[in-house]
């Protein structure tokens, strides 16, 4: 999963490194302000324990092989912002020590593994676990599951980023310059070979780890996990508590997800069924001998759509139309998702409000 | 006294010879496979022996470092920035005659750096079949890049198919820049000390707490590589027979993993205490200043010359 140099034009790396170093930066912060003074020699060791991880290579029958990152276990362990530069230092030394993963990859690179893969495993594992008890099987399912979607995503960002580059660059041949692989077949090498081996490696070592820490070392478990009962019985006591559904974190989950998947949109040949405009009918081929009526009258009712066509300077600047309509579409979406989200949560409140006598707003009145 | 004691020792030396079972090499083992039957390395115990190799190279790469040779000279941050802008050059330039002379030109600086040239090719071609080479391969068919066929190989509804020109130069041009990007890394690491390599990296700007970690990850690395070595010897040491994979065998692996990362945190706690006791208040201070002398920026100058020739090179070659 390590990019080298030579495989990515160096505006991609450009790009990779303008989103990692603001990420890196953040992450130092807060873990910074978490555990002030220990976190250099706790993060020096977690790296050197990611870079052993990533050491285990699996071979793969295409002739490149996969490893597992522990970036999932180190989120889970320690929180994902501590496995962004776990995962970042380890990834270092492979650029400078042993020539794995390129330098000026290495932003993108850490973009990949360091960044989509912690926060998607976290989120996973969070998102499963739930309010399960530290010692309860589910938290073992979460962490595997967890690590293999983290790698997966991983995996896919890689793919992405490798084939998007013949479609930016070629030369005046139409040979590509860099990555000659088609989104439509980087996606799939790089996703059959992590779903079928590195993601499980992942999900195994992470769920393994788990158990494991259950049953021997409870203390190095709890130390990300504050606040969740030991085991089933204090679990049920504390059971009373409410999950509560935030709204802006349902909407920006809801939008990062459509931002990730929309190059999905890039790869899909051919139009959609049913969406032809009525001059682009195939009339022959439906039998028909002209438009029907009242298909003709009622298209095109609504004339005012501002980005019609999903553009809307007039296809002088198409890309750019396009972009601000993707851009303009996720945020209507997210203000939807917000919404929705928003009525749920103060239904469920007030409902919640109601059948719990306990509850703050019963009390003083 | 000491003289009776010694002329003592030496018959109960002989009756507690090794027995002649232990002497005897064990037929699996054989790593030839002359005699019994040739038993395949595990998938684990060849990437534990990779880890103590590696550990080798890396001890003979700050040998490399401290010889006197051209880029040993060089200041680290002159050879750093150096790097990353032949890096940007090889990545932009398009033309397979200047990314060989960008190749010519590592093996020249490596020859001029006391390395042995050897070597140097080696450890850069050992990487770029692995990584690269069967990779790019199904690249040069029309499937992958259509274009000027060059070799049909079948046809597919009329049309023939087959390794096109285009897949030819892009496959060619990807390994090329790979091999010429890996050189150049290779170049800089071999010639260059770890730690001042970490100061060059600190003074062009990367935050200190990265620094420090990456300076403390390096020793640990070694550190827990020997756990690991240390874990799995005692493990097969203790299993008789013939080794399983099995369930045993996959919480064996998890065990480990989980054993190696609550000794590293046992060992983070040490280390911080340590720290603490020491002063460590979440800063540290560079005691070396480095000062750029003559010779670097004659080397600065000829890199730019050298980038600015290979550009326009490529540029009149893509014209």
């Amino acid at each position: 999963m390590h990019i080298p140099d030579g495989y990515l034009s160096p505006q991609t790396c450009a790009v990779g490194f303008a989103v990692a170093v603001p990420v890196m930066a953040t992450a130092a912060a807060r873990v910074h302000k978490r555990v002030r003074t220990r976190h250099v020699p706790t993060l020096a060791v977690l790296a050197a324990v990611c870079f052993l991880i990533m050491m285990f290579n699996v071979p793969i029958p295409d002739g490149t092989t996969a490893h597992a990152v522990g970036g999932a276990l180190v989120a889970i362990l320690l929180g994902p912002w501590a496995a962004v530069i776990a995962v970042s230092v380890a990834l270092a030394f492979q650029a400078l020590l042993f020539g794995d993963g390129g330098v000026l990859a290495y932003g993108t690179n850490v973009l990949n593994m360091a960044i989509v893969l912690p926060f998607v495993a976290f989120g996973a594992y969070r998102l499963i676990s739930g309010n399960a008890s530290l010692t309860s099987g589910r938290r073992v399912v979460a962490g595997f599951i967890g690590g293999y979607i983290g790698l997966t995503a991983a995996a896919l960002c890689v793919g992405v980023e490798l084939g998007i580059q013949p479609m930016l660059f070629r030369d005046a041949s139409g040979a590509p310059l860099y990555s000659p692989y088609h989104l439509s077949q980087a996606i799939p090498a790089m996703l059959l070979a992590h779903l079928a081996v590195a993601g499980i490696a992942e999900g195994i070592v992470t769920a393994a780890v788990v158990a494991y820490l259950q049953r021997a070392n409870l203390p190095l478990l709890k130390v990300n996990h504050p606040g969740v009962p030991i085991d089933a019985a204090s679990a049920a006591a504390g059971r009373s508590r409410r999950l509560r559904l935030r709204p802006g974190v349902v909407a920006g989950a809801v939008m990062a997800l459509l931002v990730v998947l929309t190059p999905l949109g890039l790869l899909a040949p051919g139009g959609a069924f049913g969406e032809d405009a009525p001059e682009d009918l195939d009339l022959h081929a439906l039998g028909l001998s002209k438009i029907p009526e009242g298909l003709n009258q009622y298209n095109g009712i609504w004339h005012s759509a501002i980005f019609n066509g999903y553009d809307y300077t007039r296809d002088t600047h198409p890309a750019v139309g396009y972009v601000i309509s993707a851009i303009v579409g996720i945020l209507a979406v997210g203000a939807v998702v917000y919404a929705l989200a928003k009525v749920v949560a103060l239904a469920a409140g007030r409902r919640g409000s109601a059948n719990d006598p306990a509850a703050p707003g019963r009390v003083r009145t | 006294m000491t003289r009776a004691a010694a002329s003592a020792a030496t018959p109960a030396r002989d009756r507690l010879a090794v027995p002649a079972w232990l002497l005897q090499h064990d037929m699996a083992m054989c790593p030839c496979g002359c005699i019994g039957k040739r038993k395949k390395g595990s998938y684990l115990a060849k990437t534990i022996q990779g880890g103590s190799k590696l550990l080798q190279q890396v001890m003979f790469g700050e040998d490399v470092a401290k010889a006197r040779g051209l880029m040993q000279r060089v200041d680290p941050r002159v050879k750093l920035l150096s790097l990353l802008g032949l890096l940007v050059v090889a990545g932009l330039s398009h033309s397979m005659i200047m990314l060989g002379a960008m190749y010519a030109a590592t093996l020249a600086l490596a020859s001029a750096s006391a390395l042995p040239v050897g070597f140097f090719v080696k450890r850069v071609w050992l990487f770029v079949p692995a990584f690269t080479g069967i990779v790019v391969l199904p690249a040069i068919l029309s499937v992958v890049t259509p274009g000027d066929i060059v070799l049909t190989l079948w046809h597919w509804h009329g049309s023939p198919q087959g390794i096109t020109q285009q897949g030819l130069v892009a496959a060619g041009r990807v390994v090329a820049r790979v091999a010429v990007s890996i050189s150049l890394v290779v170049l800089l690491t071999l010639t260059t000390p770890w730690i001042r390599l970490l100061a060059a990296l600190r003074s062009l700007g990367v935050p200190r707490i990265f620094i420090l970690i990456i300076g403390m990850a390096y020793r640990y690395i070694f550190l827990l590589l020997t756990s690991v070595t240390d874990m799995y010897q005692a493990r097969q040491a203790r299993t008789p027979g013939i080794v399983r994979h099995d369930r045993a065998a996959r919480a064996f692996v998890g065990a480990s993993v989980g054993a190696l990362l609550g000794k590293a945190n046992q060992l983070s706690e040490e280390v911080h205490q340590a720290m603490t006791a020491r002063g460590f208040r979440g800063d540290v201070k560079t005691l070396e200043q480095q000062r750029l002398h003559i010779g670097d920026v004659y080397y600065v100058l000829a890199v730019v010359i050298f980038a600015a020739a290979i550009m326009i090179g490529d540029h009149i070659l893509g014209h």
